[in-house]
C-alpha cells in the first residue's frame, strides 16, 4: 500500500515534532533556574507533584489505548466503512471515529485507505471529526476539567463530526463536474 | 484524588480480564502496546507537566484570565483556538495543560476551543496531511475543523 511506503519519512517528521517540545521546556528551565534557583525548584516540584498525582489515571488510559489498539481491527473497520454512502455510513463513521486510537501519523494513512475503498468525503472527514472525542482519555478530561465540562464537550463534539464531514465534502465538491 | 485513579485502574483491569477470556493471546500485546505508548510519550509527558510547573510557578493567573478570560469573550475564545492549532503535542497532553489554563482563571469555552482545536486543528501536520489529501482537502478540513473548535467552545459555554 502506498500510504505504507511512506510511513518511515512522517514518523520522523512526527519524532522530530515529539522532541521539539522538550527540549524548549528544557532551554525554559534551565533559564528559569538562571533567573531563580528557588522558583524553578518550586516549578520543578509542581510539575513532579501534578505527574504523580495523575499517574494511575495515566496508566489506566494508556491501557485502555492498547486494549482497544490491539482489539479493534483498523483494516476491518476500513473496510466496513469504505463502500457506504448513506446516513447510516455517516453515522457508523462517527462511531468508529470514537474508537479509533492513535497518532495522526497512524490515522491519515488510515483514512487514505479508507478513501481508496471508496468512501465519500463525508465519510473520511466524519471518522477525524469523531476521533477527537477522545473516548478513551475521558478520565482523565473528567479530572482536570470536571464532569459537565468533559461531557459537554465530547457530546458536543460527537454532535458536529456528521455535519463537519458533509461540510467539507461540499467544499470539495463545490465546481466540479459531478459523476 | 489517585483513589479516582486507581478506580479507574480497577475497570481497566477488569476490562482485560474480559478480554482476556476471548482471546488470551491479545492480552500480552495489548499491555505491550499500551508499554510502547507510554515509552514514546514519556519525554512530551515529562515536558507537558513542565510547563504546567512553570505555568503555575511563573505565570500570574491576571495574565492567563487577561488573555483567555471571560471578560475578554469571543477575542478569548479565538485565542484559545489560535493556541490549540499551532500546538504541538499529543492530546493526551492537552487535558492537563487546559486544567492548569482553567485553574489560573481561563473561560471554560475558551478551554473547550483549545482542546478540541488543539485535537483537530494541526497546523504541524498540514504537510503530512497535504501530501496524502491534496491541499484543497488539507485547507478545506482545518479550516473548517477551526470553526467548528470555536462553534464547540462558545455551545459548551452554554452549557456548562
Amino acid at each position: 500500500m502506498g500510504a505504507e511506503d511512506k510511513k518511515s519519512p512522517f514518523s520522523l517528521r512526527a519524532a522530530l515534532g515529539a522532541q521539539w517540545l522538550p527540549l524548549t521546556v528544557l532551554l525554559l528551565y534551565l533559564w528559569a533556574f538562571g533567573a531563580s534557583k528557588d522558583e524553578a525548584i518550586r516549578a520543578l516540584v509542581l510539575a513532579g507533584e501534578s505527574f504523580v498525582s495523575v499517574l494511575p489515571i495515566l496508566i489506566a488510559v494508556m491501557a485502555l489505548t492498547g486494549l482497544i489498539q490491539v482489539r479493534v481491527d483498523r483494516g476491518r473497520v476500513a473496510k466496513w466503512l469504505g463502500p457506504g454512502s448513506g446516513a447510516k455510513a455517516l453515522i457508523f463513521a462517527a462511531l468508529c471515529g470514537m474508537l479509533l486510537i492513535g497518532p495522526p501519523y497512524v490515522i491519515f494513512p488510515l483514512l487514505l485507505s479508507l478513501r481508496r475503498q471508496g468512501a465519500r468525503w463525508a465519510v473520511v472527514v466524519t471518522v477525524l471529526a469523531a476521533w477527537a472525542v477522545k473516548i478513551q482519555m475521558l478520565p482523565l478530561e473528567v479530572q482536570y476539567l470536571g464532569w459537565p465540562f468533559a461531557i459537554g464537550r465530547s457530546l458536543i463534539t460527537l454532535a458536529f463530526a456528521i455535519p463537519l464531514g458533509l461540510l467539507v465534502e461540499a467544499v470539495m465538491e463545490a465546481g466540479r463536474p459531478r459523476g | 484524588m489517585s483513589g479516582i485513579g486507581f478506580l479507574y485502574l480497577g475497570l481497566v483491569a477488569l476490562l482485560y480480564g474480559l478480554c482476556h477470556r476471548g482471546s488470551p493471546e491479545k492480552t500480552g500485546k495489548s499491555l505491550r502496546v499500551s508499554g510502547m505508548t507510554f515509552l514514546k510519550l514519556l519525554p512530551m509527558l515529562a515536558a507537558v507537566f513542565g510547563i504546567i510547573g512553570l505555568v503555575q510557578q511563573f505565570v500570574p493567573p491576571a495574565a492567563v484570565e487577561r488573555l483567555l478570560g471571560d471578560a475578554g469573550g469571543f477575542r478569548s475564545i479565538l485565542i484559545a483556538g489560535l493556541a490549540g492549532a499551532v500546538a504541538i503535542g499529543p492530546p493526551l497532553a492537552a487535558f492537563p495543560l487546559a486544567g492548569s489554563l482553567l485553574e489560573a482563571g481561563a473561560w471554560p469555552p475558551a478551554i473547550g476551543t483549545f482542546v478540541v482545536s488543539w485535537i483537530l486543528v494541526g497546523v504541524l501536520t498540514l504537510p503530512l496531511e497535504i501530501e496524502l489529501f491534496g491541499t484543497r482537502f488539507t485547507l478545506a478540513r482545518n479550516g473548517l475543523s477551526f470553526v467548528a473548535a470555536l462553534l464547540i467552545g462558545s455551545l459548551l459555554g452554554l452549557v456548562l
